[in-house]
This record gives C-alpha cells, structure tokens and sequence, in this order.
C-alpha cells in the first residue's frame, strides 16, 4: 500500500540490510555448522545409548587407550590429551589470523593461518597413529568367540576391526571408527580449506577485497571442529 | 535505498586497529590457558578416579559440566558469537543447547535408568558379519517357515468367512 520510500526506513524494515547485522556467508556457515552439529550428536547419542545397552561387555576407553609415543608405561588417555591440546593450540592460532585479518595484517594473517595448517596435519597424524595401535591391538590379545566360516570358534583375537575387538563390544571399535573418522575426516577438509584460503591470502586477494572476512569463516568451520572434539573427548573417551 | 546483494558493512564491521587488537589478544590468550587447565585438570582427576576410584555419578556430573565451560570459552570467544547481536545468539545458542540437553540426558539421567533395567549382561558374545553362506542359508529357512504361517493364515480366513 505505502510506498517504501527512503525516508520511512527507520520505522520500518524496507530490507536492504540484514537484522542480524552478518554478511549471508557467515550467516549461513553458521546455518551449516548448526546442522554439522546434528549429525554428530546423533552419533554420540547412540554411542550412549549402546554404551548403556551392553554395559556389561563395554571397554573401559581408559584401559583401551594408555599408549604414549616412547613411553612403555601405561599412561591412560594421555595421548588423547595431546592431541585435545593440539587441537585447542591450532585454534588459538586461527583465532590469532581472524584477528590479523581484522587488522589487515596480511603477514600476520600467513603466519598464523600456517601454524594452523600445521596443527591440522598434527592432529590428523596423531589420530592416525592411534587408529594404528587400536587396529594392531596388543601383543597378548583376548580370549574371543569368533564366527569363522559359520561356526563359532573360541580363539586369541588381537587388535580391532569393525566385526570384533580384542577389547571388549564388537559395537565399540565401529564406534570408534565412526567418530572419530567422521571427526578426522572434518579436520582433514578443514586443513584443506584453510590451505586454499592460505594461498588466497598469500596472493593478495583478499587484499583486492578489502576485508578478510573470508578468514573468519573458515575460521568459524575450524572452531567448530574443536567444539565438536571437546564433545567427543568427554563423552567418548572420559565418561 | 540502495539494495546491496553483497553489502560490504557486515564484512568491515570487526576491523580494529593495533591497540583494540592488542587487547583482544591478551584476551584470547586468557581463554587459551583457562581451556589448557580445564584439560589438565580433566585427565589428572580421571586418572585419579581410576587408581582411588571415585563416585561414578560426581565424576560424570564434574566432566560435563567442565565441558560445557570449554563449549562456552569456544562459541563465544573463539568464534565470536558474543560480539554478535542478541537474536544472532539465539539462533544459534538455541538449537546447540537442545542437542547438547539430548546428549546429557543420554549419558546420565534417562537412558542410564534404562539401562539398569534392561542390561545386556555378559556371557561376551562377538557379533561378527554373517558370510555369503549363511547369509543364504537363513534366507532358505525363512521361506520355510513363513510358507505354512501362510497356509494357516487362509484356513483360518476361510473358516471365518
């Protein structure tokens, strides 16, 4: 009826501006992680909910998970510490760049964004090499009934695979490979997306933009990645 | 007014200069030795439970309530939401509280009953994937079994008509 003129904005919203006050990228990386949030919650609830099922047979993740790079002592989740403060580090650090990026610090943004890429790498290896010990397992094994060609056969089973582990539920190392593979295979794309940003912030474009806004939102993907490993951390490996 | 598809405010809207920047650092350290100690803390105590042992219920009580600590220092230092506006927050705030209520409730209150009532208690039976054989195998059974279930079906159909 009325004709949005200029002049009655204030009063009422004539659109042209966003009511969030974010640019739509932001916005809807924000939108994206929200749903990213979805699919692992419902990976952890189920993980809870089996945990409870077959608490009987449940491994205790502290005794599964004591292996420490050159160390023969049992040290329980230690490991899993390290890679918790790698992950927490390697997101101080891209904090660090979005704020570089909010100075427009180009030098600083590459600095950061590097050490970033760096403790992504870190962390996907450290994550690799724990898939390594779960998988190969430990020198004397466990006492399992196995199916082997249909019938069922009582051996030593060493280590771990989607079927059977040595450690106890069949239905923990598929967890365990589902969590924490979904979550590595999160880092793994997040490095590489910071890899691509990297390379556009090293070749001026951002620069060209003038904001590095871009910055903050692989920043808000990376940050999420850590919020999502806390969660894992406690309810997978701590409870 | 002018419509902007790719309105440039938002994107100039966080820049600052040196010394607002240096403040912000500090603070971002501050959040960074707050998340390293909660971690510290967290394992120590878990090993501690281990070798004393401890009450089961406080343990899990401690742990998640120390994660939703770091879960609040990420969101709302790291990836800014608390420099956003209100209605921003909750959009946001809203649905990661619901999933995380879920995820608590799962691993404490509700399914944890549950599962003092219906425990699956050993004998430690490995479920493996059945093979091709076997596979075949059940199948073949089963059509021998639902075939006179069919049967029966009809005669009775057949009596009540």
């Amino acid at each position: 009826m009325s004709d949005h003129s200029s002049t009655d904005y204030p009063a009422n919203w004539g659109g042209g501006v966003s009511p969030l006050k974010v640019s739509y990228g932001k916005l809807f990386m924000w939108f994206f992680l929200i749903s990213d949030a979805l699919t692992f919650s419902a990976f952890l609830s189920a993980y809870g909910f089996m945990r409870h099922k077959f608490s009987g047979t449940w491994p205790e993740p502290s005794k599964v998970f004591h292996h420490f790079p050159f160390v023969e002592k049992e040290l329980p989740l230690a490991y899993v510490g390290l890679m918790t403060f790698i992950l927490i580090m390697s997101s101080v650090t891209m904090v660090l760049a979005v704020e570089a990026g909010h100075r427009k610090d180009k030098n600083a943004v590459l600095k950061w964004m590097f050490l970033t890429i760096l403790g992504g790498f870190a962390f996907v290896g450290s994550q690799a090499w724990e898939w390594f010990h779960f998988i190969t397992g430990t020198e004397h094994g466990a006492w399992k009934d196995v199916i082997v060609d249909g019938k069922v056969v009582h051996q030593i089973v060493k280590g771990a695979n989607l079927t059977f582990n040595e450690y106890g539920n069949s239905l923990f190392g598929a967890f365990f490979f589902f969590i924490t593979g979904f979550h590595g295979f999160h880092v793994f794309s997040g490095v590489m997306i910071n890899i691509t940003i990297f390379i556009m912030v090293a070749r001026g474009v951002m620069e060209k933009r003038g904001h590095y806004e871009m910055v903050e939102k692989v920043g808000l993907y990376w940050h999420f990645v850590d919020l999502v490993w806390v969660f894992v951390f406690t309810f997978f490996y701590l409870l | 007014m002018e419509f902007h598809d790719d309105f440039p405010q938002y994107e100039l809207r966080d820049q600052h200069d040196e010394a607002e920047g240096k403040k912000q650092r500090r603070r971002l350290w501050n959040v960074f030795w707050i998340m390293l100690g909660i971690t510290v803390f967290e394992l120590s105590l878990g090993s501690y439970a281990a070798s004393k042992g401890f009450d089961k219920t406080a343990l899990k009580v401690i742990f998640i309530s120390l994660t939703i600590v770091k879960a609040y220092y990420i969101v709302y230092a790291f990836m800014h939401l608390g420099h956003e506006v209100k209605s921003m927050k909750w959009i946001i705030i809203g649905p990661y509280t619901t999933f995380i209520l879920y995820l608590v409730f799962m691993a404490t209150v509700t399914e944890g009953n549950y599962s003092a009532v219906h425990k699956v208690s050993p004998p430690d039976k490995v479920y493996a994937m059945p093979t091709p054989a076997e596979l075949e195998k059940a199948e073949a059974t089963e059509h021998e079994e639902a075939a006179p279930v069919k049967t029966g079906n009809a005669a009775e159909g057949a009596k009540k008509e």
